[in-house]
């Protein structure tokens, strides 16, 4: 249990179970995370991703274009798919540990905005190729490009927000040690993102 | 501790009742659980009198414990207590092991109470001021009540002191009993053949739904009219609050007017999750039940029951990037926010192969990923959404973005 979680007076019901908000990044800032770590030492703890302005994210809700899906594996076991925001793209996977999420895709055709709500994994690619950051979906649905403008204004807002506070928290301060990127790269992003909104 | 006082008070007591009780053999009790297990000595004394009342089968011993005085808000679940009040509400008890229920009230607040068969206590009458010595809190359904049983004492008292209820907001109400002062904003359908009125009230800090029971010499409430509500019993089901009038007294006071407020809090984020139990669900038909029956109708108090009613919800996860909320969405919310109502809900469920599965996905894919802004109360682990809209998109907030954005490059 995170501190913060309480029982509530009486004692008699369950003890709440927080769940874990879901964060909201831009692609060119998911794409460079590559501390993951476990809160805890037990086997349920539940693990993070670092982000490189400065927040653990455990959850991550993304808004974009779906322009590519693909059935891989053998058995076609699990989806890959390309949701792009203004900043670049964000691979999600689905397999069948998410029934979910793989049925939910199988009825989108892209191109379509989606909505992507997942778990961030760091994975180092078998042949060498390098490390990347997907996400596991839980879940993957269809909504309409005010939706995407929301979210676009949704994550330019705490994408700012991280950076202007970075360096004044505990997880800030440990992306400082992980990472060398100056989050105030990430500024940029936001400036972009936000001019491609088209009014 | 000087237990042998305690001894010998209790000693007292049950030959008051005509048995003897060797005083050595009662002091080795209390020895046992304050000096063994460390309990204190009034639990102690309370112990081993209900101990020996038992075995000597004697009653009315208890209530030779002292016991605290208390303010009838104070009342706490799980103690024994001292209170005055008046009785300002009686009521029809449903079980013959009852002999009195009703509404005991002092300037602090009022609290139900419930005089078992058993208690040998004196018919309480209305509007009489009285002591109650050795009642036992305790909580059914979250409210607090007071039982009179035979270890309890109970005295009228004489006093002059007029009793001014104490009168809370909508918003601060809790389970129990209330008084309120709110206007009529509006009335809906009875479900029940047994209610004389059903609907909505409110004062500037919220509404609450409220019934009043078919009982002699009631009348429905007027629309738009401000009562002063006395000594109403708060209940709470499924989270939610109500109130019933019929334990109280309704006083209109015409002409005065009153504003309503949304009342609960504001909460905006996007939903991230749809939880099953959403879209076309049935509930039991059973009055005061209205529980959701399995897919094979099944209700976990009243079994099969094939005359369901339909109902629309979203049971659903509103995360604002920083928190998460369960919230619920009763009907109205859920046909405006998902696109559909009941009627078309059902024709799906009833034409499609997939059934009600078809409405699930179809409330799923209309709200999931979607900003909303909603008022709220929060019940414990959910908020229930009284009032619900999309987010819209601001080109000012684009532009102070930007602006904020542009002004550390």
């Amino acid at each position: 249990m995170k501190p913060g979680n309480q029982v509530p007076p009486g004692g008699r019901r369950e003890a709440r179970f927080e769940r874990e908000p879901a964060r909201r990044v831009f692609a060119v800032e998911l794409r460079e995370a590559r501390h993951q770590f476990r809160d805890g030492t037990e086997e349920k703890s539940p693990t993070y991703v670092m982000l490189p302005t400065g927040q653990r994210a455990n959850r991550v809700f993304v808004v974009g274009t779906m322009t590519e899906k693909q059935k891989q594996g053998e058995q076609h076991s699990f989806y890959r798919v390309r949701v792009v925001d203004p900043t670049g793209t964000t691979f999600i996977s689905a397999g069948n540990y998410q029934p979910e999420a793989m049925q939910q895709i199988a009825r989108i055709e892209p191109p379509a905005f989606v909505a992507v709500v997942g778990k961030p994994n760091v994975f180092e690619a078998p042949d060498g190729g390098g490390v990347y950051v997907s996400l596991r979906a839980e879940s993957v649905t269809v909504v309409d490009r005010e939706t995407r403008d929301l979210w676009i204004l949704d994550a330019s807002r705490v994408t700012l927000d991280r950076i202007d506070a970075f360096g004044t928290t505990e997880d800030s301060k440990r992306a400082a040690e992980e990472y060398r990127i100056d989050p105030a790269l990430f500024r940029r992003a936001v400036t972009d993102a936000l001019a491609q909104i088209e009014l | 501790m000087d237990l042998s006082i305690i001894a010998e008070r209790i000693s007292q007591k049950i030959h008051s009742k005509g048995k003897d009780v060797d005083q050595k053999q009662i002091e080795a009790k209390l020895r046992l659980l304050v000096d063994e297990f460390g309990v204190q000595p009034a639990e102690a004394e309370r112990t081993v009198i209900s101990e020996l009342g038992r075995e000597y089968h004697v009653q009315g011993l208890a209530g030779a414990v002292e016991t605290d005085r208390r303010a009838i808000a104070e009342l706490v679940p799980e103690e024994w207590v001292t209170i005055e009040g008046k009785v300002v509400g009686l009521s029809v008890p449903n079980s013959p092991s009852i002999a009195q229920t009703g509404i005991i009230a002092d300037a602090s607040g009022a609290v139900r109470f419930v005089v078992w068969a058993k208690a040998g206590a004196p018919t309480l009458e209305q509007g009489r001021w009285y002591r109650v010595e050795s009642g036992v809190v305790d909580e059914f359904r979250r409210a607090v009540n007071l039982k009179i049983h035979s270890g309890t004492t109970v005295t009228p008292i004489e006093t002059d002191q007029p009793l001014l209820p104490s009168v809370t907001t909508v918003e601060g109400l809790k389970p129990g009993v209330a008084s309120v002062r709110v206007r009529m904003v509006q009335e809906w359908e009875a479900r029940s053949e047994r209610i004389l009125q059903t609907g909505i009230v409110g004062d500037p800090s919220g509404t609450i739904k409220f019934t009043i029971w078919k009982e002699e010499g009631w009348e429905p409430l007027a629309p738009e009219t401000v009562y002063d509500i006395y000594y109403a019993t708060v209940d709470e089901y499924n989270g939610r609050l109500s109130l019933v009038l019929n334990s109280g007294t309704v006083v209109p006071d015409e002409g005065a007017e009153l504003e309503v407020g949304a009342g609960g809090q504001e909460f905006r984020g996007a939903i991230v999750h749809v939880g099953q139990g959403s879209g076309l669900v049935k509930r039991c038909p059973v009055e005061g039940c209205n529980r959701v029956l399995s897919r094979q109708n099944y209700c976990p108090i009243h079994e099969i029951q094939p005359e369901f009613r339909y109902d629309l919800r979203i049971k659903a996860v509103l995360d604002d990037g920083t928190a998460t909320k369960n919230v619920l969405m009763q009907r109205e919310t859920t046909e405006k926010t998902a696109g559909i109502t009941l009627d078309e809900a059902i024709e799906i469920a009833e034409n499609s192969p997939l059934g009600m599965d078809e409405v699930f996905l179809r409330v799923q894919a209309a709200v999931m990923g979607r900003y909303l802004d909603c008022r709220g109360r929060e019940m414990d682990t959910t908020v229930l959404i009284t009032e619900a809209d999309w987010h819209r998109f601001d080109s000012a907030a684009l532009a102070a973005l930007m602006d904020r954005a542009g002004g550390g490059a």
